[in-house]
């Protein structure tokens, strides 16, 4: 396959909280609030994880990946924020590295709005990919998550 | 959740054709070549040996594949070279859509916490 060294690309995420744009603004910029919806999950705890919540200010999240082929690796997420205007908007410059490896930047924008019921939220993620960004087992694995995912789409219902 | 569909959908700046794409998946050998090309690119006719098929119905698929933007050929003296094309269903997109789950997961999470009552 041909190696290409940066592929950029753009996606965004909607979604619309029952609560009003300051308590969602709250829960990204309180650490132990943050930590919770952004670092832990059900499926392990971050190794670490800092929040300096200001402009100019870091975060960094460090996670283990525990399962596939790079399991033992540490996944870290680096984010240096950008603009901060309270209870509208948040934007953020972030890298993922795996272990020393970097393979993808960011420039992450989320913009809240207060609607009738409540708080609606985009998010949205200018990325660039580096080379490297997937080993070898990472794509086959890719490619069959993909196939599955296509199997069951193609499988008339 | 069509996973494929909406991945390919989501590269805006690449104009790839979302029926061709799954046209040209919807064959089982012509799923075969594309798992063997995933792994490195291969000549036609190694291709066609563990396929058990005549090289000319492997040029055709692969005339399918090439169209759809999956796959790749190049003729080099007298040996074709196919190899995955990043174009159609790449490596990149996969992440994205793997990435675009990550963040769909946290916001779950966001709205969970935000449906606990207030905090003190």
């Amino acid at each position: 396959m041909a190696n290409q060294s940066v592929t950029h690309a753009t996606y965004a995420i909607e979604r619309t909280y029952p609560a009003s744009p300051e308590r969602v603004f709250a829960a990204f910029s309180d650490p132990a609030k943050k930590r919770r919806w952004f670092a832990d999950s059900a499926s392990g705890q971050a190794e670490s994880y800092e929040l300096d919540f200001k402009v100019g200010g870091n975060e960094v999240t460090s996670r283990m990946i525990r399962g596939g082929p790079y399991q033992g690796t540490l996944l870290t997420n680096h984010s240096s924020f950008q603009d901060i205007v309270p209870g509208r908007r948040i934007v953020f410059a972030y890298t993922m590295s795996m272990g020393d490896t970097r393979i993808s930047a960011s420039l992450a924008t989320v913009e809240l709005s207060p609607t009738e019921k409540g708080t609606s939220l985009v998010f949205t993620d200018q990325a660039a990919f580096f080379e490297g960004a997937d080993g070898a087992e990472m794509r086959e694995q890719g490619w069959r998550k993909l196939f599955e995912g296509l199997e069951k789409a193609l499988v008339p219902r | 959740m069509n996973a494929p569909a909406e991945s390919v959908r989501r590269l805006s700046n690449k104009k790839i054709n979302i029926d061709r794409v799954f046209h040209a998946l919807g064959d089982p050998t012509r799923r075969a070549i594309v798992e063997q090309l995933s792994q490195r690119p291969l000549s036609v006719s190694m291709l066609a040996k563990p396929l058990a098929i005549t090289l000319a119905a492997v040029v055709q698929h692969l005339e399918i594949l090439e169209k759809s933007g999956l796959v790749h050929t190049e003729k080099v003296g007298r040996v074709r070279t196919c190899q995955i094309q990043s174009d159609g269903l790449s490596v990149a997109e996969q992440w994205i859509t793997d990435r675009r789950a990550l963040w769909e997961r946290r916001f779950d999470r966001l709205g969970e916490l935000l449906a606990e009552p207030d905090e003190k």
